[in-house]
């Protein structure tokens, strides 16, 4: 098979206009299909880290923009099998230019007493965890936000509420470590309380509560426990892993899943039946060149496997372009603000793996589309294809 | 007497589709022995191509024996017969059948790829065989790039590359000028009387066949006698 091989790349590229929009449809749909794969494998497929296999949401059941009754807190503490719990408070709000998408990072009122029990992975020194306990109007803040807007301790952020009609102060008080590198904030829901109207329903609400569970066997018992323990109030709940919570997050925003794969298994479909179909059709063209061939003395199997071996250049280099831009892709939408949303995103890139297994994926559509006119074409009688004027 | 090379018995081929039904080769006996030239001549539809076909096992027959180089063809597999074919016979077409995006050396390294020659030995080879053909100079260009006769040459160097004992050609000349036409049957002709091999050249033109040995007519595909040519026969007028 070897001793084929310059005639194989040759041949494969002979009708240079043919290749490259063959290469350039492989390409476009390797690389859509890559980010595709990419998302998934971020998004879906992501083991929770340890820190994060303990932790629950608890929120309204009806939605996420339901509050919930802050009393339920301590009956949650008393659930079995509960090791923490924390109110947590979505902050939406304004920071300066809201047009700059870097302004946009999301901001949680919480309780500083809870906040480094429940997330353990967050690294703070003791002496910034006991200023952020100390002061009201203090507020932590992950490394990556500090790096990407320059904020440093003592530094101050004003908030302007849009959900709470308030205007919060915030000073850093702290900047932790954490390691999926999101930019957040968190800020002490007390202070938050104290700013809204004595008569606002807003204080004595809270948008969720995140639980800490004492294993990661507890989790799902705990989530029962608690949504059971809720059942009879006006206030039924949803209690889920923090996994769970974040793609279901995601659905709030708009079925992303759902849509990812809709959208771009069409568009991926739709361009390999274009490219199959000219893979095939450049075979049928050359059936007189078999003919040639086998005249010569090459037997059908070594024509199938030139033939095959045509389409698999073509293909293989048609990925390996689509796995380049899928990379960039990838990189693109990790750095673009909407990955604020959803650390996983981050994450995203073209892993070996993903990488491998979208060449997988050039390579079967190469050889699958051309194996029935390849195996035609082997088949053909001599005469029959020396006949053919194509 | 000379070694046989190819000798049929009452070779029969017939072509059968759906209902029309052509015998194309009736009780064809025709025996060729080692260095003859032979021309196979005969008017359009005659049968002079489906006979060469069946030599170089390209088809199988319908009916008879046919032996070349002493295998029975029937009796091989195609597989058998494909590698058969590579090691015994050059086979001429009267439309080159170059692969075009193969430079010439490339072109007539082709049929030696199916042999166990390292990379080096089949470019000389190929060269020689280019050589031979007196095509050294156009070693690496592209079949687009040569003209016609160029062309045959090249096909024709691809042919004797492997050193086969039986060279079959099917109108070889039939798409050159009159010049070109010439250089290729001398060459033909050289290989014939310098390296003793056996041609069968199927051809329509009488000049053509004063370049072989000897002359065979075929009609409604019977192979008439030898020495004997169709009763209509006329020299046709030359082009
Ligand atoms: N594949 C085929 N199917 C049906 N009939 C065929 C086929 N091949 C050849 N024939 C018929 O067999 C007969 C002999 O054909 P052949 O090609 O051998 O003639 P030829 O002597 O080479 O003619 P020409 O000088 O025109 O090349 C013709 O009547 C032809 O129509
Ligand atoms: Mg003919």
């Amino acid at each position: 098979m070897f001793r084929y091989v310059s005639l194989i790349v040759k041949n494969s590229l002979r009708n240079r206009r043919r290749s490259i929009l063959t290469i350039g449809s492989i390409a476009v749909s390797l690389c859509i299909l890559g980010v595709l794969i990419a998302m998934y494998r971020a998004m879906f497929q992501g083991m929770p880290t340890e820190a994060q296999a303990l932790r629950l949401v608890c929120r309204n059941r009806v939605s996420l923009t339901q509050p919930i009754p802050i009393y339920f807190r301590d009956k949650i503490q008393r659930i079995p099998g509960v090791h923490d719990v924390m109110a947590w408070q979505w902050f939406g709000g304004v920071y300066k230019d809201s047009r700059d998408p870097n302004n946009m990072f999301p901001r949680f009122g919480v309780e500083p007493d809870h906040l480094f029990n429940v997330n353990t992975e967050f690294q703070l020194p003791d002496d910034q965890k006991l200023a952020f306990k100390n002061l009201r109007t203090g507020c932590v803040i992950s490394r990556a936000l500090a790096d990407k807007l320059h904020f440093n301790l003592g530094d101050r952020i004003t908030l302007v509420g849009d959900i709470f009609p308030v205007t919060l102060e915030l000073k850093v008080v702290g900047i932790f470590n954490e390691p999926s590198n999101v930019d957040i904030l968190y800020f002490n829901r007390e202070y938050l309380r104290e700013a809204l109207p004595v008569d606002s329903s807003q204080r004595d609400t809270v948008g969720a509560f995140l639980i800490q569970a004492d294993s990661p066997a507890d989790v799902p018992r705990v989530a029962e426990a608690v949504d059971r323990e809720f059942e009879a109030t006006p206030f039924q709940t949803k209690s889920e892993s923090e996994k769970a919570f974040t793609l279901s997050f995601l659905a709030f925003l708009g079925n992303l899943k759902l849509f990812i794969m809709a959208i771009f298994g069409a568009v991926t479909f739709t361009i390999l039946l274009v490219s199959g179909n000219t893979i095939s059709m450049s075979v049928r063209e050359r059936i007189r060149e078999v003919g040639i061939l086998k005249t010569l003395g090459f037997t059908p199997g070594a024509i199938l496997g030139i033939v095959l071996g045509e389409s698999a250049v073509i293909s293989i280099i048609g990925g390996a372009i689509g796995c380049l831009f899928a990379a960039g892709m990838c990189s693109m939408i990790a750095h673009s603000p909407g990955s604020m949303f959803m650390p996983a995103l981050k994450t995203l890139g073209i892993t070996p793996l993903v990488g491998l297994l979208s060449l997988g994926v050039a390579l079967a559509i190469g050889v699958l589309s051309s194996f029935v006119p390849a195996w035609n074409a082997s088949r053909t009688s001599i005469l029959e294809a020396l006949r053919f004027s194509g | 007497m000379a070694e046989t090379v190819i000798q049929t018995k009452q070779l029969q081929k017939e072509f059968i589709r759906d209902e029309f039904h052509v015998v194309a080769l009736k009780d064809v006996d025709i025996t060729i022995s080692r260095g003859e030239f032979v021309a196979l001549m005969g008017p359009s539809g005659s049968g002079k191509s489906t006979l060469l076909h069946l030599i170089a096992a390209m088809d199988r027959p319908s009916g008879g024996e046919i032996l070349v180089l002493g295998e029975n063809l029937r009796t091989l597999s195609d597989r058998a017969i494909a590698h058969w074919r590579n090691a015994h016979i050059g086979f001429v077409f009267q439309s080159f059948n170059l692969i075009p995006v193969l430079s010439a050396v490339e072109n007539v390294e082709l049929p030696l790829k199916l042999t166990n020659l390292k990379k080096k030995e089949r470019m000389e080879h190929a060269e020689t065989a280019l050589n031979l053909v007196g095509l050294g100079d156009r070693m690496h260009h592209l079949p687009r790039q040569l003209s016609g006769g160029q062309e045959q040459r090249v096909a024709i160097a691809r042919a004797i590359v492997t050193d086969p004992d039986l060279i079959l050609a099917d109108e070889p000349t039939g798409n050159l000028d009159a010049t070109s036409a010439q250089d290729v049957l001398t060459l033909l002709s050289r290989l014939n009387k310098e390296f003793g091999k056996t041609i069968v050249m199927v051809t329509h033109d009488p000049h053509a066949a004063h370049f072989a040995t000897k002359s065979r007519h075929l009609e409604k595909g019977e192979l008439l006698p030898e020495g004997q040519v169709p009763v209509d026969w006329t020299v046709p007028a030359k082009a």
